[in-house]
């Protein structure tokens, strides 16, 4: 156990979190986009969180000692929600089919903007730990004087 | 009275102990949003207990940090972060005054040792 384990940890959140926000902004960026790269509708992004665990002489110290000490979160892989694409009816839209339909992104802005505030309520909860944290220190310090 | 008494002892495990918990509430807050996650807390105070209860040295208690038995809400979370910030609060403030405690402590055996 190392004494800025908490600060680590707790900085490892606002990673995680920092992420997620990014993904969420691309998604509202692109929640009009026909065309991506691959020429298709932009896909909505999402990003699945992991618990974090000590690689290398660590790792296999602790797996061997069977005591488990907390590392963190980061980020597993950020994935393409399956979510069939939403048709539009717009037929004066050049991207429009024989029927007048239009491809959109599978973006709603409301569940958007809903995972923005759980993001940033998250970041918010990830920095007051790592205050209580430097408080503590500071407390510590204060001993030896 | 020894320089350093059981008191003392005490003191420090339990800074300790506060210490290690802290790293676990954090953790816990990480990982608010990972799916399976499960909360982690420390129990050092039975297990201090059980210590001087035992009159075992203080000073070697090893504490452990265990996953906390809980059941996944709608939304599949774990971890209730209003609960894990009011417990992170709560220890910041048991750990203060434990360093209060302790800094009273060394200054009364300043005094008795002149030291100003």
């Amino acid at each position: 156990m190392g004494l800025f384990d908490a600060i680590g940890i707790a900085g490892s959140g606002l990673t995680a979190e920092r992420v997620r926000m990014d993904v969420t902004a691309e998604n509202l960026a692109n929640a009009d986009t026909t065309k991506a790269a691959n020429g298709q509708p932009y896909q909505r992004q999402e990003v699945i969180l992991k618990q974090a665990s000590s690689e290398g002489f660590d790792g296999a110290l602790q797996q061997a000692s069977a005591a488990q000490e907390p590392d963190g979160v980061q980020v597993a892989q950020i994935v393409s929600d399956a979510t069939p694409d939403q048709q539009v009816y717009d037929p004066g839209n050049p991207e429009a089919n024989a029927q007048g339909y239009v491809k959109m992104p599978n973006i709603s802005t409301v569940t958007e903007m809903t995972d923005l505030i759980s993001e940033s309520q998250a970041y918010q909860s990830d920095v007051t730990a790592m205050q209580t944290a430097k408080s503590m220190f500071s407390a510590t310090l204060e001993v030896l004087k | 009275m020894a320089l350093i008494d059981a008191t003392q002892q005490l003191l420090e495990a339990a800074m300790r102990g506060s210490w290690q918990r802290q790293t676990a509430l954090t953790n816990n807050i990480a990982n608010a949003e990972t799916p399976g996650y499960k909360p982690e807390e420390v129990n050092f105070e039975s297990a201090l207990q059980s210590a001087v209860a035992d009159d075992q040295p203080v000073g070697e208690v090893q504490f452990q940090t265990q996953a906390k038995p809980v059941q996944a809400g709608p939304n599949g979370a774990t971890v209730s972060v209003d609960q894990e910030s009011a417990k992170l609060a709560e220890n910041g403030l048991d750990y203060e005054a434990l360093t209060q405690v302790l800094s009273t402590r060394n200054s009364i055996e300043s005094a008795a040792m002149g030291i100003s």
